[in-house]
């Protein structure tokens, strides 16, 4: 696929190590752009879209906040979810203002046991770039599993 | 078809040709000669022009805090540039509020040296020097926190004010592939000169946590550079309230050894909150300090013991500890180091129970 200058200026921002250990694309070969193409299909699919799931990680992170590191269980008992705070910010990769505080929401499922974790920066990346993160990167948060664990059979 | 191609790569060879020349006329050609660097108005480098003012200043061992190395990813190296410097770039508008854009703030790592240029540098900041150190010691605090020693080789002592912070060089290891700078508070005796400690929290996935945690090994050198930072004891004899999480620990340890050496008799209550007993760490030293500060108590407070941990200290947030506590803080001094939301939580409860709010101090990690 043909690329513009800025385009890939970001995938290789989005492959380096600059910002994340590791980067943003973890093992994953494909371009930035397929990346987030697949995962708008995934969760328009099952009836989302990313902003939609932005949406809620960023309530429940809101939720767990003010507990300052302790677990609190929301969805009538369903979810539980706590936020941790660590020293520092994380920039968006995009070329625009985007300082984040490294903060990690950790939400679990108490009728399944299912775990997930993501930080400000996943927030963000989804809701305004449709970004998931590349396969094998250390964040990387597949669309179907967020829907199952923070949508799914909670009514 | 074999002339259209022929066409295009004869484009892009003309195209990349001249990029390529371009680069090695910046490189080789390009001579903005000998540019003056006026500091504070004080203070004046003959320097060679044409680099990042950040990298200038580092080569004539002139440390700003940075904690990108330089990439501008990060926001931190700061200074007012008086004059010379060139237009504020789009890379530098996303770390600048209106109010600096005013004041003349840039980011030293974007600004390039290509003729004179008058800057202005917090006074403190031309103290600060580099070290070339050896890792002598690295000890488990907790399961995320450990406790690296760095013996200083060169120069071989350091001064500092207890509360004081450092800039560790996290160099390239596997999965990251650039040096980075991150900032640590010293968590050390400031008598003893020879060595520091730092205090460090695993950040998950975080590039210098991981190498610190995972690559470096006692023996390893190691260079950083400081002391910076304001957060510090002040020479009041207020009583205060110590608030603090996680590696926060680092800069009230040092707090404590100084007041220590002093003899200090100010009356401090310290609350230290982790979300459960294995949270809380340096539990033997804080009795040590309490045995030898007459005025000083140590309150840990742990959010939820787990189950079948075995504690009968206090429970719930650490802020609920602090109300716990006091009726009236109008008399008394905070100090805070922690996470932002605990940062915040804390300047709430002690402003509501009457501290006022230019008497609480904090280190936020921000």
């Amino acid at each position: 696929m043909k690329q513009s200058p800025e385009e890939k200026k970001l995938e290789d921002l989005l492959r380096s190590t600059a910002i994340v250990a590791g980067g943003f694309m973890g093992t994953d070969p494909r371009h930035p752009a397929d990346v987030i193409q697949e995962d708008i299909l995934e969760t328009e699919k099952r009836g989302f879209t990313p902003a939609q799931l932005a949406q809620r990680m960023h309530e429940l992170t809101e939720l767990a906040k003010p507990y300052l590191g302790c677990w609190v269980e929301t969805c009538r008992g369903k979810i539980r979810v706590k936020t941790e705070e660590f020293k520092g910010a994380l920039i968006c990769p995009w070329p625009h203002p985007g300082l984040f505080d490294k903060r990690v929401t950790a939400a679990e499922r108490l009728d399944t046991g299912e775990k997930i974790q993501w930080t400000d920066l996943n927030i963000h990346l989804i809701a305004e770039h449709s970004f998931f993160e590349g396969r094998g990167a250390f964040f990387r948060i597949e669309p179907a599993e967020i829907i199952r664990i923070l949508f799914e059979g909670l009514t | 078809m074999l002339e259209f191609f022929l066409t295009i790569l004869i484009i892009s060879s003309i195209a990349a040709g001249l990029a390529l020349l371009l680069v090695l006329c910046q490189r080789y050609i390009v001579n903005y000669g000998l540019c003056r660097i006026v500091i504070n108005e004080e203070k004046e480098l003959a320097v060679e022009g044409g680099k990042p003012l950040l990298s200038i200043l580092r080569d004539r061992k002139i440390f700003i805090p940075s904690a990108c190395g330089g990439r501008g990813t990060c926001g931190v190296c700061k200074v007012k540039v008086l004059q010379g410097g060139g237009p504020i770039l789009p890379t530098e508008t996303p770390f600048l509020t209106k109010q600096e854009q005013t004041d003349r703030v840039r980011l030293s790592c974007q600004v390039k040296v290509r003729s004179d240029i008058r800057i202005e540098l917090p006074r403190q900041l031309l103290s600060v020097q580099e070290f070339v150190c050896i890792c002598s010691q690295i000890e488990d605090l907790t399961y995320d926190m450990k406790r690296f020693r760095f013996e200083l080789k060169s120069p071989q002592t350091i001064e500092f004010t207890a509360g004081q912070y450092v800039q560790l060089l996290c160099p390239r290891y596997k999965g990251s592939s650039e040096e980075v700078y991150r900032a640590y508070s010293i968590a050390s005796d400031p008598q003893q000169k020879t060595q520091i400690d730092l205090i460090i929290r695993r950040v998950p996935n975080g590039i210098c946590t991981t190498w610190c945690f995972d690559v470096l090994r006692e023996g390893d050198p190691v260079q950083l550079n400081g002391p910076y930072g304001e957060f510090c004891l002040s020479r009041t004899d207020a009583p205060a309230v110590f608030i603090a999480g996680g590696s926060g620990m680092a800069p009230f340890v040092s707090i404590l050894h100084s007041m220590r050496n002093a003899r200090c008799r100010r009356s401090v209550h310290y609350f230290f909150g982790g979300n459960t007993v294995r949270d809380l760490c340096l539990l033997e030293q804080m009795k040590e300090f309490e045995h030898d500060l007459e005025h000083f108590s140590f309150i840990p407070v742990v959010a939820k013991p787990a189950e079948g941990e075995n504690w009968d200290g206090q429970t719930g947030l650490v802020t609920h500890a602090v109300q716990r506590s006091f009726k009236d803080l109008s008399t008394y001094e905070g100090y805070l180091c922690g996470s932002p939301g605990m940062i915040d939580a804390s300047i709430k409860v002690l402003t509501e129970l009457g501290m006022p709010a230019d008497k609480i101090y904090y280190d936020k990690f921000a």
